[in-house]
């Protein structure tokens, strides 16, 4: 075999053993200071030291670098030198002079708005078409849920050969009707107007088998005596299905729009690997990633990852905000 | 509408024929045919990706589309293996996916008992910083994580890969638990303890095997995302010998002197489907009831 494969695993091997002898003994110490120094009861010490590997996870990967972000965002480092501070000079230069943010902004913008709801919402009406009582339920699920299996640089490729303007699947099918109404079919990720579309029919694909399935189970979670209750009162399919069927469905209607809307603004693989034309802007993870790790500049690339924060948050926070509004919790007065 | 024609008393099921019925068939057929046609609509793409990677690499894209290649290449799969050390590539993938994923599930689940039994002070709020850690960008973390593996000196090996996963766990694994782990009856534990389980014993023999259908659904999920994973190895990795299989096909997208190799790529991805497909088949039922038992609740 090519290299040294045994040579490259066992150090890395050798480090994770002892990294999980470390984690084993920091959580057990955890109990014993918190039993013995601060006399805290057995269940309060167990549950604290269980929870440790996850403590320490959070400081190390998640505040740490969250923390390393902000400042290294006001800084000009560059991987070769010690970083400076700039003040917000990064900030400006990205908002007032560089190119390539706002189309940027616009894009990845735009594709999550967009494509979530659409998303989430086919997700919904596939879920409940699967969720009748239907025979080879195994077979449409697997169906469904094969695109979400597919390597996203095979996905990529497979729709780069879709969207191709000449040969492509897309515009073999479409000519007919474009030829009807006197068009030339669309260059799609060749022409910066037709860009986000094709990303979003795109993610279409992919992520409908997921959600699907993380909605059919929410669908077969709906309790059956509430069905009978209202057939009771009278109620029929259509009532049922909007009083009964959406309400218990919005909890993870809604979980499904944040995750969704989270990860639709970092897409990074199919970015990559679309080769879409760059007047209609990159995608922002796209972005952060050649400013960071192809031109080194790293303190520049963390302020638009600073920025893409941001937007992320201000979203959720206005997702949550909206929950009182539309999103039913059990046990929970209305 | 129809009740003119059934009597009330009868269940539609007895009348053969009756509108009721009729339309019940109807709407099942219906039913039947959008389902199916968007199960095709869904497998045309794949298809086509297996039939590529059976043909000439000039004749991908031909028009129209051969849906079935003429001569199908079957040495394309060997060739495509041999271009690149693909065995390598192979057992670095499986390296990086294995161990970081039996360490990320298992401390995710003793996490997640931490959180589903035990009373902390506190427990509710770290619970809450847990979640809304899973909708933090990565990207924001990206380059400060990876300055802390330079500084350890250890790009270029696999450990960024692998050693955080026995650190934290993964958020949306330890929210799956925990849900199933607070459906177990408290008197199960208890009975364990009575027997003289310590609480390490009660997890392992007695919590771990009764949240079977979460622990396999998350593995799933795991496998499939470090399987798949591309912007890791990308950044951690530079000696060819140690890239995993997303990032050798990557080579197969053509560089500065070298043309596409479409079909290579085709043939590595249909080969790449295959173990998760395979995982998919075989455990879709509990994987859904794995990620659905307690409800997506928030």
């Amino acid at each position: 075999m090519v290299g040294d494969p045994i040579g490259d695993y066992l150090p890395t091997f050798i480090r994770f053993l002892l990294l999980a002898v470390a984690v084993v003994g920091i959580s057990i110490g955890v109990h014993y200071v918190l039993r013995n120094v601060f006399h805290v009861r057995r269940e309060v010490a167990i549950g604290y030291s269980l929870i440790t590997p996850w403590i320490l996870g959070f400081l190390v990967f998640n505040l740490t670098p969250m923390l390393a972000t902000l400042v290294l965002s006001f800084t000009d480092y560059n991987l070769q030198q010690s970083p400076n501070l700039v003040g917000i000079k990064n900030y400006d230069t990205l908002i007032n002079k560089d190119v390539n943010f706002w189309p940027s902004i616009r894009l990845t913008v735009l594709y999550s708005i967009i494509s979530v709801p659409i998303s989430v919402f086919f997700s919904l009406m596939l879920a409940l078409l699967l969720s009748k009582k239907l025979r080879f339920i195994g077979v449409y699920r697997v169906l469904y849920y094969l695109p979400s299996i597919v390597p996203a640089v095979a996905v990529v490729l497979l729709w780069r050969w879709i969207f191709n303007p000449d040969v492509g699947l897309l515009n073999t099918a479409l000519s007919p009707v474009f030829n009807l109404i006197g068009q030339t079919p669309p260059d799609w990720f060749g022409d910066e107007n037709w860009v986000l579309p094709a990303f979003i029919i795109m993610s279409l694909w992919t992520a409908l088998g997921n959600n699907t399935v993380i909605l059919l189970g929410s669908r077969k979670s709906v309790a059956t005596d509430l069905y009978e209750a209202a057939s009771i009162d009278g109620a029929n399919t259509f009532t049922k299905f909007f009083r009964i069927t959406v309400p218990m469905m919005t909890p993870a209607i809604f979980f499904l729009v944040v995750v969704e809307f989270a990860s639709a603004m970092q897409l990074f693989t199919p970015a990559a690997f679309a080769r879409a034309t760059p007047a209609a802007g990159r995608f922002m993870n796209l972005l952060i990633f050649s400013y960071g790790f192809e031109q080194s500049r790293m303190g520049y690339a963390t302020a638009l990852a600073v920025i893409l924060f941001v937007l992320i948050l201000a979203a959720t926070i206005v997702l949550f905000r909206s929950q009182t509004r539309w999103v039913y919790y059990e046990g929970q007065e209305k | 509408m129809s009740t003119t024609v059934t009597r009330p008393t009868d269940s539609p099921k007895r009348i053969p024929w009756s509108p009721l019925r009729v339309g019940q068939i109807v709407s099942k057929a219906a039913t039947y045919l959008l389902v199916s046609a968007l199960g095709v609509l869904f497998l045309i793409p794949l298809f086509w990706l297996v039939s590529s990677s059976l043909k000439e690499g000039n004749h991908i894209f031909d028009q129209p589309v051969q849906w079935f290649p003429a001569v199908p290449q079957w040495n394309n799969y060997p060739d495509a293996w041999n271009a690149l050390p693909f065995t390598r590539f192979l057992f670095n993938t499986l390296f990086v996916t294995l161990v970081p994923l039996v360490a990320e599930v298992f401390v995710s689940a003793l996490v997640a008992y931490g959180f589903a039994r035990f009373a902390f002070p506190g427990r509710n709020f770290l619970f809450m910083v847990m979640i809304s850690t899973m909708f933090l960008p990565d990207a924001v973390k990206l380059i400060p994580t990876f300055l802390i593996w330079k500084q350890f000196d250890l790009i270029n090996h696999y450990d960024p890969l692998v050693l955080g996963s026995l650190l934290g766990g993964t958020p949306l694994f330890i929210f799956l638990m925990r849900q199933f782990f607070s459906s177990v009856p408290k008197e199960i534990e208890e009975a364990a303890i009575i027997d003289g389980a310590n609480v390490f014993q009660t997890f392992t023999r007695v919590m771990l095997p009764l949240i079977r259908p979460a622990l396999l659904s998350v593995s799933i999920i795991g496998f499939q995302g470090h399987w798949n994973d591309f912007l890791s190895p990308l950044i951690y990795l530079n000696s060819q010998s140690k890239y995993t299989l997303t990032v050798g096909m990557y080579f197969f997208t053509g560089g500065v002197n070298e043309r596409p190799h479409w079909e290579w790529l085709m043939a590595m991805s249909t080969l790449m489907v295959l173990p998760i497909l395979i995982l998919f088949i075989f455990f879709q039922r509990y994987f859904i009831e794995g990620l659905t038992s307690g409800g997506v609740k928030g």
